[in-house]
């Protein structure tokens, strides 16, 4: 089992210089994930989430404030950290199952292990018998679930997921949801949701961080104590969805 | 992604490579002077030779001579007849070989029937290269200004009939099925719909035989001619003057950098559209 | 291809054989195809047409060995370092704007008109474009990718073998199969302009200057023949080996 990360932020901030001064882009964004839970963002344009992931997963290395992964302050990129992208991002000239052992390539695992992980994860994320396929061949939400077998495929600490289902339809983005909880509850990894879908964000976290923009800062964060498997059309989801909306429209 | 990305960003992506830290600090330099660095270097390197006399002027003359024989053949004028001679014989075969091209690859592109009969003996025929109708044409039609435009013309019939076929294909049908709801003739259908759009892949033809025909004229030039530029070159190095040589080689590269420079610039003037409106209207994005 | 495709061509080749039986065509001037496949089986049993032609598909093929190897490190060169795009970058805009064959005349003084001489201008003839496609190549890969490889902490070498190199693979054909033209053409060239030394090109120089049209007819057949299968050749690779595209 992969050992669950502890991610936490202490008073992170970024800026851009652009023409003619700076743009801040987040401000003082301080929060703590415990291990094994799933926190989701939600936010409008400009609130800097996007950013925030971006800084999390070590593709920008300069801020402000601390960002510790179980203590340790973070360095780049790093295994220990996964992402998902909203554009699945496989490499079209290999096949689901090379895309997935790509996440494996830096591992130190023996062979039979890394094989071992890469046929259990594509059949986690519910597409054995496409091991041979290439992208081209797959439905939007299946490239996703390769992405998504990809990230976790080396058990990180932490998984992060950059709006993963905003690309698709809404039917296909309402079966991964589910899948998404099922699979975090099997691995029970500590993860972090970004989207700008209300629904999507109550339905899958323990916790919602609302966000506001300008400069990106967190507004509030509201508790969903319902048990998981959940079930959508429970009234309870619905209110806090409300909650949440209306905390989103106190900013317009 | 939903947040702004400002351009910073961007340059974040490359590979942090440790033995590349070199060319992060020459990025920190500013841009246009680093192109120079090299050229300068290449000059200095050319004059020390020079003066050192390292190689014999018959194979490698100094800057000083080279940029004296420039400057002297400015003046006499002589470089100027030359190059005019070498322009028009390339405005004369270019201009009938892009039009020809053209026709035939609209009367292709109109036509299944016709491209069915034609193409595969165009594409047989385009399969020589420009170069190999020479002695044939020698033999014909002799050593004088036909030969050298009719080479020139080849060269650029054959990228242009391509684009223009592949460029009318490429038409999406969306646009011709408007065409045909607000009553287009063939006429109209032709000039105000499938030629405009076709522009674009017919002026990528355009650049393609320009930059074809200026090759082949190099060529026929240097087999078989006693003026032009090509002509320059072969007098040049017959008598071991490479001063010559050199001017004509600089001329022939910023007569034919311009020219592409020129049509470049027509390209993105008749495609002003395309800066304008955000993607493209028609195929499958919003009007 | 439709049976339509054949009409022209077998119309053009029966008149022209026609015209040579009537008396209409003067045979040293347009030999008709009878004649020039005449000269085709003799010159093929005699073994002077696989000679020349030997000789100018190796001349070829080395050029183009040398220069699309070189070109692909230039190009790899140029599009991941930064650095040295912008230091060499321009510099070698600029020189590729010189016609290729206007170095003729420079090479022939720095190399003579042997073997050498040829198989150095085929290879700039096959630098160039293969150069140009292959940092565009690289220039085009998509920026998500690159944090693909960051995010899954590639080494630099694991990021230009499993990268890098697929992804630009396409252009970098392209660039080869434009190198392998150009190179054909160089080959030729280089013979019509250094005539030391058999070959195709040479062989057609001296078939003019003799007035054996059939020979120079002969030549036109076989460059076209050649063009045809490097063209094809390369089109066949490139769609086998970038069969992921289309499926």
């Amino acid at each position: 089992m992969p050992h669950p990360g502890t991610l936490s932020l202490d008073h992170v901030g970024k800026r851009y210089p652009v023409h003619g001064g700076e743009l801040e882009v987040l401000r003082n964004v301080t929060l703590t994930v415990d291990p094994g839970e799933f926190v989701s963002v939600v936010g409008t344009s400009g609130c800097g989430k996007s950013t925030l992931l971006r800084l999390i997963i070590g593709l920008d290395g300069s801020y402000e404030g601390d960002i510790r992964l179980d203590g340790a302050r973070i360095r780049g990129t790093s295994l220990e950290r996964g992402i998902v992208f909203q554009e699945h991002r496989l490499f079209p000239w290999l096949t689901v199952e090379e895309n997935v052992a790509l996440g494996l390539l830096r591992s130190r695992l023996p062979e039979a292990e890394k094989r071992r992980s890469i046929a259990e994860h594509i059949a986690l994320v519910g597409l054995a018998g496409f091991e041979k396929a290439y992208p081209a061949q797959l439905s939007g939400g299946m490239a996703q679930r390769v992405a998504i077998a990809r990230a976790l495929v080396n058990r990180p600490s932490i998984l992060l997921l950059d709006e993963p289902f905003g690309a698709l339809d809404a039917l296909t983005r309402a079966a991964l949801q589910t899948e998404l909880q099922r699979i975090w509850q099997a691995e029970g990894i500590t993860t972090i949701l970004v989207t700008h879908d209300v629904a999507e964000a109550v339905y899958l976290g323990d916790r919602v961080v609302v966000m506001q923009p300008s400069p990106g800062r967190i507004r509030r964060v509201l508790p969903v104590p319902l048990p998981h498997p959940r079930d959508r059309a429970d009234p309870r989801l619905a209110d806090l969805e409300r909650n949440v909306l209306d905390e989103l429209a106190g900013l317009a | 992604m939903s947040a702004p990305e400002p351009v910073a960003l961007t340059a974040s992506v490359r590979l942090e490579w440790p033995a590349f830290a070199a060319g992060r600090l020459l990025r920190r330099l500013t841009g246009a002077s680093v192109g120079l660095i090299v050229p300068l270097l290449a000059l200095a390197a050319w004059q020390a030779s020079a003066m050192g006399g390292w190689l014999p002027p018959q194979v490698l003359p100094s800057p000083a001579e080279v940029t004296a024989l420039l400057l002297a053949m400015l003046e006499s004028g002589e470089l100027r007849d030359h190059t005019l001679i070498s322009l028009s014989r390339v405005a004369w075969g270019f201009g009938l070989g892009a039009a020809g091209g053209l026709a035939l690859g609209v009367l292709m592109g109109l036509s299944r029937r016709v491209e069915e009969t034609v193409n595969p003996l165009f594409v047989a025929l385009a399969q020589i290269p420009p170069l190999g109708w020479v002695p044939l044409l020698i033999m014909l039609v002799g050593i004088d200004e036909a030969l050298k435009v009719l080479v020139i013309a080849k060269a650029a019939f054959v990228p242009l009939a391509i684009n223009t076929l592949k460029g009318i294909r490429a038409v999406p049908p969306h646009f011709v099925e408007v065409g045909r709801v607000f009553g287009f003739g063939p006429w109209p259908m032709l000039t105000r719909v499938v030629l405009p759009a076709a522009v674009p892949p017919i002026f990528t033809g355009v650049r393609y035989a320009m930059t074809h025909a200026w090759l082949a004229l190099v060529a026929v030039e240097l087999l078989a001619s006693s003026e032009g530029l090509g002509y320059l070159m072969v007098w040049g190095r017959q008598l071991f003057q490479l001063e010559t040589v050199l001017v004509a080689m600089a001329a022939v590269g910023l007569i034919g950098y311009l020219l592409d420079r020129a049509l470049a610039g027509v390209e993105a003037r008749l495609q002003r559209w395309r800066q304008i409106g955000a993607g493209e209207v028609g195929a499958g994005g919003a009007a | 291809m439709t049976g339509r495709g054949l009409v022209l061509p077998a119309l053009l080749l029966a008149a022209w054989e026609a015209a040579h039986h009537l008396g209409l065509s003067d045979p040293r001037l347009l030999p008709p195809p009878s004649l020039v496949l005449a000269r085709l089986g003799r010159e093929a049993a005699e073994g002077g047409l696989w000679f020349h032609l030997g000789a100018s598909l190796v001349r070829d093929l080395a050029g183009f060995a040398i220069g699309a190897a070189a070109g692909l490190l230039g190009g790899l060169l140029l599009g991941l370092w930064r650095g040295f795009d912008r230091l060499v970058g321009p510099s070698f805009h600029a020189w590729k704007q010189i016609a290729v064959f206007a170095w003729i005349p420079l090479i022939s003084v720095w190399f003579g008109v042997g073997e050498a001489a040829k198989v150095v201008f085929v290879a700039l003839a096959a630098f160039t474009p293969v150069v140009v496609n292959t940092h565009e190549g690289i220039r085009g890969i998509d920026r998500r990718h690159w944090e693909v490889a960051r995010v899954l902490t590639l080494t630099p070498w694991q990021t230009l073998v499993r990268l890098v190199l697929p992804a630009a693979l396409p252009s970098i054909f392209t660039g080869l199969h434009l190198a392998l033209i150009y190179a054909w053409l160089a080959t030729v060239g280089a013979e019509y302009f250094m005539t030391v030394g058999p070959g195709i090109g040479g062989m057609m120089t001296e078939g003019r200057e003799h007035f054996h049209m059939d020979v120079v007819l002969l030549g036109v057949l076989i460059l076209g023949v050649v063009g045809y299968a490097l063209n094809h050749g390369a089109a066949a690779a490139e769609a086998r080996l970038l069969h992921w595209r289309h499926r």
